[in-house]
């Protein structure tokens, strides 16, 4: 029953074409490209801050029409090679969400907060290539966007199971759907093509001991993903704050005392997280309708 | 079977006309939205695009955009339809389409237009195979018709050092990534470097050129530099680039260090009068390029000999 249910979630994400983003993000953006001033490194920077965009951006590049399967890992390096006529076109083409809810501005702001966390403690560590870690740490979610656009009923029985039973949201997606949101996001960026790099820190952010080439990062992301939590940048109706993993922590290679700082430095760049979401949030729509 | 994307705002053509298509072998695939359009020709590009006029907001010039640097730019013919009092309205020379339909048109016309614009692109033999830009006969042309013209432009010459040594260590295909990526790297940076008389070329191998105005081209050198040493690493494994550079033997078959991958561009700047010939212009390159492939890393080298004043 379960694997017949999992082969069937895995074959819808298979024609997954288009995750909804944020309308403020779209709209913030959609006025950049129609500025003759704007910088393809200035759509960058807006970009790399939305996990829905990111991840098509690198689904684009990774494709086998622009040649560099599974190669390109960084958000900026992606932008480079698709230039500004094709950023304008993704944006052109992003589907917003047509009934946005609280959840969905809050898995938005957790998923950038988890970028920003691992930004920082991806140089604490020493990593050779931080922007890598905080785009996994960025699109670490995903898998959580899909179960709700494209199982939509078990969303809805997912959620009342955690409100009902105060169990975690993980567990309570094992319970219904026979995997959870790391696995389906794994699945689901497997799938288009983007490199292991990020592949594997998304399938095990909740269980790094899985990962087998990518320990650092997804160690990196998994205790990001646990900071932000812990500091308030959680997904509404799930308070739980996972296990640290042991092993994760060992790999960091971080003392106890590092904390405070890492911690203080996290806390301060997510005030500029906040600061963002405000702006996105009082984003007007655009006058003309462009559709 | 050759798959035609159709972008119209409404409905432009008639049963009749999509019957005929379909019959003669096309699978239609239709946009009928801007977001529609674009996704298409972004996701899951066409053989051939079927664009009719009338997107609002400046919709018709995203959607040509998006299809000229979606992928290769050349190998995907655009066709516009537009009604016959508007054409006149249009400037051809900026408007880059392969074939123009003028509404009202009978199916049998719009088939036979559409065919003749896919039998022209075949016949397009000059395009480079990888990277689709223009070859050879296409540089050449292109140079000497500026010549002609009189006006001033730098002719850039690039090519990617160490590049033999990469593709035995990496094999051809992930050298042939290497290609693509510094195409992609020169189509971007001249179509963002404001010009709207640019023209790259792929002579083959890891040979491109460029050609940009004098005025634009320091600045647009600089930046197809930065962005390569930015995306390079994406195409270098950790031990290389860790080491900076690689162990391989050399055409002697002795065993080298060489560097890691890097770009030269030689640049040939014209001014009135001082060449005639478009040899002229790849003989003085030539030397130019001798000594840019001299120096360490990627770098740029304009020539200032012959009395010439930037």
């Amino acid at each position: 029953m379960k694997e017949e249910k999992r082969e069937a979630f895995r074959k819808a994400l298979r024609e997954i074409k288009n995750l909804p983003t944020l309308p403020g993000i779209v709209n913030k953006l959609s006025r950049m490209a129609e500025d003759p001033e704007t910088t393809t490194e200035q759509m960058g920077k807006v970009i790399a801050r939305d996990h829905i965009l990111a991840v098509k951006l690198l689904r684009l590049v990774n494709s086998a029409f622009y040649g560099f399967p599974q190669r390109i890992s960084s958000i900026d390096s992606a932008i480079i090679l698709l230039g500004f006529n094709v950023i304008k076109g993704l944006i052109i083409s992003a589907s917003i969400f047509e009934f946005m809810e609280e959840q969905d501005v809050e898995l938005w702001e957790h998923s950038l907060a988890c970028a920003v966390a691992a930004s920082v403690l991806a140089k604490r560590i020493g990593v050779k290539d931080p922007e890598e870690v905080s785009t996994a740490g960025l699109i670490h979610d995903i898998g959580k966007v899909a179960i709700k656009m494209e199982l939509p009923r078990e969303y809805e029985q997912i959620s009342l199971m955690v409100a009902e039973q105060g169990i975690s949201r993980y567990l309570a997606e094992h319970e219904v759907l026979g995997l959870h949101h790391a696995e389906a996001g794994g699945w689901l960026t497997k799938s288009w093509n983007l490199p292991a790099k990020l592949v594997e820190p998304v399938s095990c952010h909740h269980d790094p001991r899985l990962a087998e080439n990518e320990q650092i990062t997804s160690a990196i992301v998994h205790f990001a993903d646990l900071i932000v939590r812990g500091m308030g940048y959680g997904h509404g109706d799930d308070v739980w704050v996972g296990p640290l993993s042991q092993r994760a922590w060992r790999y960091m290679g971080l003392a106890p005392s590092d904390l405070d700082q890492v911690l203080d430095e996290i806390d301060e760049k997510l005030w500029e997280v906040k600061g963002f979401s405000l702006e996105v949030m009082n984003e007007p729509a655009p006058e003309t309708e462009t559709d | 079977m050759p798959r035609l994307l159709v972008a119209a705002d409404e409905e432009i053509l008639a049963g009749e006309h999509l019957t005929i298509l379909e019959a003669a072998g096309f699978h239609l695939i239709n946009a009928g939205s801007l977001k529609a359009a674009m996704s298409a020709i972004l996701e899951d590009p066409p053989d051939l695009l079927l664009l009719a006029r009338g997107f609002a907001a400046g919709g018709d010039e995203k959607i040509l955009a998006a299809a000229r640097s979606s992928l290769r730019r050349t190998s995907m013919p655009v066709i516009l339809l537009a009604p016959d009092d508007e054409i006149v309205k249009i400037d051809w020379a900026q408007c880059r389409i392969d074939e123009l339909i003028t509404l009202p048109v009978s199916p049998g016309e719009l088939m036979s237009r559409i065919k003749l614009a896919m039998a022209r692109m075949n016949r397009v033999f000059d395009n480079n195979p990888l990277s689709r830009l223009p070859g050879n006969t296409s540089i050449i042309q292109a140079i000497q018709t500026r010549l002609d013209s009189g006006d001033e432009f730098a002719v850039c010459y690039l090519d990617i050092d160490n590049f033999k040594p990469y593709n035995d260590r990496y094999g051809f295909t992930r050298g042939d990534e290497v290609i693509l990526m510094v195409a992609r790297l020169l189509i971007n940076g001249v179509d963002e470097g404001i010009e709207h008389n640019g023209f790259i070329g792929h002579v083959g191998g890891d040979d491109f050129v460029f050609i940009v105005s004098r005025d634009n081209c320091p600045n647009i050198c600089e930046k197809i530099i930065n962005n390569f040493s930015m995306v390079r690493n994406m195409f270098l494994s950790e031990e290389d680039l860790e080491a900076g550079g690689y162990q391989c033997k050399d055409r002697q078959d002795r065993e080298t260090f060489y560097e890691l991958l890097s770009i030269s561009i030689a640049v040939v700047p014209v001014a009135a009068n001082r060449f005639s010939h478009y040899g002229e212009v790849s003989s003085a390159a030539t030397q130019l390029k001798h000594h840019v492939k001299e120096m360490d890393g990627s770098n740029f080298i304009i020539d200032r000999r012959n009395g010439y004043r930037p």
